[in-house]
């Protein structure tokens, strides 16, 4: 029984990540961005190459997660495969973790190329195993929990990927922005320090720190449970959600479609 | 008005569904209204109604894609689903009518993918892969991405989809929408092959024709209610004592004078310039028409009388469906 639903699970992981990883959205939002932005950061400004290195790995990781999640369901809506899946032998959470598990290994493994790569151009050794296994793990649960909140926005039952996106753009610059990658938590005011506990990111962040410099201003150890507790809720908040929003999909598809062959017509 | 009961002629150890109370609301509106009705092994049966009848709700309630209402139930083959419908998902084969297989995908990784989802093993996926695209004449195509067929290959691959996990029942959601004449005959002809198969075929369609030609019994809803169920020769026996009287007129005739008479008869005008409407006293009608044409001076050419369609009792019985309801909602 755990045995066919795991297999499903994969054979849904991969058929997520061979259809979208070409995805326009995907290139834009997981790949383009972060590259852009922290080209932007980095150029004409004074910052060591340890910030640089816990910057660009933490946007990366996030933005790659929220890259594939928020893509399928609005896409699969809309080709009607959603109900083909919904008509399968499939439960809500296969289809959740195969989603999930796809955008989690896309972020994996592009942050971690970047981060081995980042390592190894500009020499930077980590002081032990511990430290190596706490970086990985930090880049890990945030491509889980990036995964999360991406899918936990595609809950909105619409089969327009941009509607989704828009939203995904409007919650990740902010959470971004109060997390400490650009002003570090110990030059920020309290207010600023409580504020930034509504981002993940903050978590990451300070992680990273720990590990690359030990400019933390968490524990690790708080660090760590904090990333947890965010999976734990988000994974609740985006299940319950997308039982009540499924059966909503099907009365959305193809509304998109009819619309644009409405403006046509009208044209 | 005419009555049509459910068919009760069904011998209940070889039910392959048995679906009862089913309701779907979508806000204040019933899609599907207490819809109750079961289906034979081997049978096939139609669902025949206009757009927004509750065709697709029902097959969606039926294959667990919308969860069940409180006094619903479902049985399939004398097991009752209601209280886990995914656990039974595998005695369903579904072909719809707009290709729901992934685009990006060729047609061999859509049987895989397929084929993984039911848990079969590769070599089986291979074997039956192989045995459906040669059923199908898709064997040529099995490595062409489902996006570049067209729209009957596309269908084609839906039935190799369906089929692939050898479930006992189809559900055919307009199988033959859209498809050129070749494609639907060939649709056809598997449709009859399944059943010699033993397969239970339950398929919604607006072609009356194929309702007629293939269908042992036939289900017709309005406004998410069933309001007939039999079969498709009886339905049409039911209605022997109506025909369609059909005319031409010579000439031109004014629009005041083709008013009057369209009002008079409940007429309709045809594409074809034939008009026509249904009697059940043909002689009475014909020679009420002969004495209004005569008296307005129209000239009535190509008179014939036609023994009532499928598709005639299938307007009728909508109409009358529709009339019933305004008259019960005045009396309310």
């Amino acid at each position: 029984m755990i045995r066919n639903s795991l297999n499903r699970i994969w054979v849904l992981c991969m058929k997520n990540i061979f259809l979208y990883i070409k995805k326009g959205p995907v290139l834009i939002f997981g790949l383009m961005f972060p590259f852009f932005m922290s080209l932007s950061w980095v150029i004409g400004r004074n910052i060591s190459l340890d910030q640089v290195f816990i910057g660009i790995i933490a946007m990366t990781s996030f933005f790659t997660a929220t890259a594939i999640s928020p893509v399928v369901l609005p896409i699969e809506t809309r080709e009607k495969s959603l109900e083909r899946i919904l008509s399968s032998p499939i439960s809500l959470n296969e289809i959740l973790l195969g989603i999930l598990i796809a955008s989690t290994l896309y972020s994996l493994i592009v942050t971690s190329v970047i981060t081995i790569l980042f390592m190894l151009m500009f020499s930077i050794a980590l002081e032990s195993l511990l430290v190596i296994f706490l970086m990985f793990l930090g880049i890990a649960l945030m491509s889980f929990l990036g995964s999360l909140l991406g899918l936990l926005i595609a809950a909105n039952p619409t089969d327009m990927t941009s509607n989704v996106m828009i939203i995904v753009n409007l919650v990740k610059f902010p959470l971004l922005f109060i997390s400490g990658i650009f002003i570090p938590l110990q030059n920020s005011s309290p207010s600023l320090i409580f504020i930034s506990f509504i981002s993940p990111v903050t978590f990451l962040t300070d992680l990273l720190r720990f590990c690359v410099d030990g400019s933390n201003f968490f524990t690790y150890h708080f660090n760590v449970l904090m990333l947890i507790l965010w999976i734990i809720g988000l994974f609740i908040v985006t299940y319950v959600l997308h039982k009540k929003t499924m059966p909503k999909r099907l009365s959305e598809a193809g509304k998109s479609m009819k619309k644009m062959m409405m403006m046509k017509k009208n044209m | 008005m005419i009555k049509i009961t459910q068919n009760q002629n069904l011998n209940t150890d070889s039910v392959a569904i048995n679906a009862s109370n089913l309701v779907k609301e979508f806000g204040a509106l019933f899609a599907v209204n207490d819809v109750s009705f079961k289906i034979n092994q081997g049978e096939i049966v139609g669902i025949l109604g206009p757009n927004g009848a509750g065709k697709t709700t029902t097959i969606r309630l039926l294959t667990g894609v919308f969860q069940l209402e409180k006094n619903a139930k479902i049985e399939i083959f004398g097991k009752d689903i209601t209280k886990n419908p995914r656990r039974y998902k595998k005695n369903f084969g579904i072909v719809p009518e707009i290709s729901n297989a992934f685009s990006d995908y060729s047609v061999w990784q859509n049987l895989k993918f397929s084929g993984g989802i039911y848990g079969i093993s590769k070599e089986k996926v291979e074997t039956r892969s192989k045995i459906l695209l040669t059923q199908f004449n898709l064997i040529e195509k099995i490595y062409s991405k489902t996006k570049t067929l067209s729209k009957g290959l596309k269908q084609r691959l839906n039935f190799c989809l369906a089929l692939l996990h050898e479930p006992p029942i189809l559900i055919l959601d307009e199988p033959t929408g859209g498809l050129d004449p070749l494609s639907v005959k060939l649709m056809r002809t598997q449709i009859l092959q399944l059943k010699k198969e033993g397969k239970t075929i339950l398929i919604t369609t607006h072609d009356m024709r194929e309702a007629q030609n293939i269908c042992d019994r036939i289900l017709i809803m309005n406004r998410g209610k069933i309001i007939a169920d039999e079969n498709p020769n009886t339905l049409r026996e039911q209605f022997k004592s109506t025909s369609t009287i059909l005319f031409k007129i010579a000439g031109d005739i004014p629009v005041e004078q083709e008013h009057f008479l369209l009002d008079m008869f409940s007429i309709t005008k045809e594409k074809n310039g034939y008009y026509q409407f249904s009697s059940f006293n043909t002689l009475k009608d014909m020679s009420k028409l002969y004495k209004v044409s005569k008296e307005r001076n129209i000239k009535i050419s190509d008179l014939k009388v036609r023994e009532t369609s499928l598709e005639e009792v299938f307007i009728h019985l909508i109409k009358e469906d529709i009339f019933v309801n305004k008259e019960d909602e005045k009396n309310d």
